[in-house]
């Protein structure tokens, strides 16, 4: 083949570009620090890389949710175990009246003035908030779950937390489901309970001792249910935060440039342009009239 | 045997002929460096013996010297129109390339900026409005969330759009640059044509001529043919351009669309006027529908959602996003309690319907899926161009290096060519010195025997 000098400067500025610009785009990659600097850069990759984005948002969505629900129950757990500690106590305190039943209309009146301070106290425990909201109101707007006569405040809605793909958890409890249902609820239970001590009606008092223990394990079962849901958000939070580690660990391979490999190219390619560029120097040098005289 | 001063007039022919190929060598050098420029050579044949004379005057017949027969243009017509149709293919594959890659910079994924991660932030704002729908804080970030979204859309569809604008403008330049090199084609073609009738040298006239050429391939994908007194015929999608001196107006109707050439509309399939029209009439309104689409899914969505539930105040939920498309997606609520968290009435603190609404971005047929797979094919049409561009550019190069190594000047050979004219000079001047010296002998001392 024939060279001329503007075939040879064709091939030596083809050769040049090709290396510019293999070590520009080389320069980008190792100055960004990211594989994909543009979706042409790794199409499927880039597709892929914005899903693990999105599974990522959605993890954070889940793992707040899980905080959130965490902190809800601890609140509702601590009113559980106070309000089966003070029902416990009106229990005793009923027995008591039921072994005194003969003794002095004053001591019952005490036993009955006790049962309802512990009364007072369950429904106050009873309109436990979180965050402005009764925890036994369900989704109630108000800010009480029971009023002071002991009549349910709330509504029937779920509260519910959505805290991993397909896992929504119920973590609230109605009142009626923990207190029992209107009318045969456990305040008014205890009315009538002071009312039956004050009129000494043993007969009355004892079959309102069973009522008590129905009412008793009624909430011990909201709690155990409470429980269970507590663990089922605990177990989604740790496969939360183990899905996080995967899918930032499968997005930082997706995206992040292997920073050794990367310099060792560049090195490679700028070593190669400046060869290039030499020896197109001193090539292009030559000519036979350097050897005429 | 030849005539007795036949000999000096060969050798003046001899050095005449060294002449002037010092006189092609020197125009050689000196254009070694313009651009289009073809290099030449004089070419030289032996001068035969006479004809048609009686025998008695010219036998035996001697040599008759040499003569300059032309001065040859070394190209290979060949390569020359190779070389037009690759211009061509890289003018479509360079500004195809370059307009997808304004258009995959419209995209900046993946990243913190990208409408991905707005999305993805747009449908995690519904979680705190799910977990806590009393509150007006986290219903005012989601609104914004909402907004943000929605420009980001506004700004997409405008940027695109001005794609297309940009395209079209440079269309009209190609078009002009067109006209223009097809209107100096014609007169180089009758220029050509009467330096043919006359026997002048066409040479320079016919680097012009591939030159422009050259630009109307590259421009428009004109197809050349060269006619046999060295002027060139331009067609351009099945219709003349340029026929001789004559030449047609080329002209883009941005209305409809469409190139014509002298009125009649063309398809153009090779050139960047090409790769611009496919840009405009195909490839922007295409991601420009699938953008729409995205908004429109969204909108769909989140009113869809909006109206199975019921606002703070427990009214029926309206919708959230207004407008038909990428450009005019908009928020329309600004009341942040207006957000329709509850799936029940009655103003309940039940965030359900906002939870439902959180999960909707996962969905594979949610405006995030869209607007990825959209993403995607940006990506990988990309891809694609960058890769023809580089592969066609390698084509070009290499059937531009062939070319010019044809028809480009050596300046290694040029030298030599100088030294063997320089010698071919000095041998005559010789001949001419020896011949001379032998007639001296003839005339001045011939017939003097015997003189003192």
């Amino acid at each position: 083949m024939r060279v001329t000098e503007s075939s040879a400067s064709y091939g030596a500025l083809a050769g040049l570009q090709s290396s510019a610009a293999r070590l520009a785009s080389l320069q980008a990659k190792l100055s960004s620090g990211k594989q994909i600097t543009a979706p042409s850069d790794d199409p499927s990759g880039t597709v892929r890389a914005l899903q693990l984005r999105g599974d990522l948002q959605r993890n954070t969505a889940y793992t707040d949710s899980a905080t959130d629900a965490i902190a809800w129950m601890s609140t509702s757990d601590s009113a559980y175990s106070q309000m089966v500690t003070l029902t416990q106590s009106a229990r005793t305190l009923v027995v008591q009246g039921l072994n005194t039943g003969s003794s002095t209309g004053s001591s019952a009146g005490a036993i009955a003035d006790q049962i309802d301070a512990l009364r007072t106290s369950l429904l106050s425990v009873a309109n436990t908030t979180y965050n402005g909201r009764p925890v036994f109101g369900g989704t109630t707007s108000g800010s009480v779950a029971y009023d002071n006569g002991g009549n349910y405040m709330g509504d029937s809605g779920t509260v519910n937390r959505t805290v991993g793909p397909q896992a929504t958890v119920q973590i609230n409890q109605n009142g009626p489901d923990v207190f029992g249902p209107a009318g045969g609820d456990l305040f008014s239970l205890l009315s009538s309970i002071s009312t039956n001590l004050r009129s000494n009606n043993s007969t009355a008092l004892s079959g309102q001792l069973a009522d008590l223990d129905t009412a008793i394990g009624r909430m011990s079962a909201a709690q155990a249910s409470e429980g269970a849901a507590y663990q089922r958000v605990q177990v989604a939070q740790s496969s939360q935060s183990s899905t996080k580690l995967s899918v930032t660990s499968q997005l930082s391979e997706l995206q992040d440039i292997d920073l050794a490999d990367i310099a060792v190219q560049v090195t490679t390619a700028s070593t190669n342009y400046q060869a290039a560029l030499q020896t197109t120097a001193n090539i292009r040098q030559l000519s036979l009239l350097n050897f005429l005289s | 045997m030849s005539s007795t001063f036949g000999g000096i007039q060969q050798a003046t022919n001899s050095i005449g002929a060294a002449r002037y190929g010092l006189e092609i060598v020197s125009q050689n050098i000196a254009n070694a460096s313009t651009p289009g420029y073809t290099r030449q050579a004089s070419q030289q044949a032996t001068v035969d013996e006479v004809a048609g004379v009686p025998t008695l005057y010219t036998k035996p017949a001697g040599p008759g010297g040499v003569q300059i027969t032309g001065t040859a243009r070394l190209n290979d017509p060949v390569l020359d129109a190779r070389s037009r149709t690759e211009h061509a293919r890289s003018g479509l594959a360079d500004t195809n390339a370059a307009a997808l890659s304004s258009i995959e910079s419209l995209f900046p994924e993946p990243s913190d900026n990208g409408l991905s991660e707005q999305l993805n932030a747009f449908w995690k704002a519904w979680t705190p409005v799910a977990n806590d729908p009393g509150s007006q804080a986290p219903r005012s970030v989601l609104l914004q969330r909402a907004a943000t979204v929605a420009s980001t859309l506004n700004a997409m569809s405008t940027s695109l759009g001005d794609v297309a604008a940009s395209a079209t403008q440079s269309l009209n330049q190609a078009v002009d640059a067109a006209n223009s090199a097809a209107t100096q084609l014609g007169n180089i073609n009758g220029q050509i044509a009467v330096a043919a009738a006359t026997g002048a040298n066409a040479n320079s006239l016919m680097d012009q001529r591939d030159q422009l050429l050259d630009q109307l391939s590259t421009l428009v994908g004109g197809v050349a043919t060269i006619n046999a007194n060295g002027s060139a015929d331009v067609v351009v999608g099945g219709t003349s351009l340029v026929s001789g001196p004559t030449v047609s107006a080329m002209a883009f109707n941005a209305g409809t669309n469409t190139v014509s050439v002298g009125g009649t509309a063309v398809t153009l399939a090779n050139g960047s006027a090409s790769a611009n029209l496919t840009t405009i009439v195909t490839t922007v309104p295409a991601y420009q529908a699938q953008l729409d689409t995205v908004a429109n899914t969204l909108a769909a969505t989140v009113n869809g959602g909006q109206a199975a539930g019921y606002d703070l105040a427990g009214n029926a939920g309206g919708p959230l996003f207004g407008g038909t498309g990428a450009a005019n997606l908009s928020v329309i609520i600004t009341d942040p309690t207006l957000v329709a968290a509850s799936s029940t009435p009655g103003g309940n603190l039940d965030g359900s319907n906002a939870l439902a609404l959180s999960g909707k971005g996962a969905d594979n047929t949610s405006a995030d899926a869209l607007y990825t797979r959209l993403v995607g094919d940006i990506g990988s049409s990309t891809a694609l161009a960058k890769q023809q561009q580089t592969t066609q550019s390698s084509v070009t190069a290499s059937v531009d290096s062939l070319r010019t190594s044809v028809s480009g000047v050596s300046y290694d050979e040029e030298v030599s060519n100088m030294l063997t004219f320089q010698r071919a000079y000095q041998a005559s001047s010789r001949v001419l010195t020896t011949l001379d010296d032998l007639l001296d002998t003839l005339i001045n001392h011939t017939g003097l025997v015997g003189r003192s």
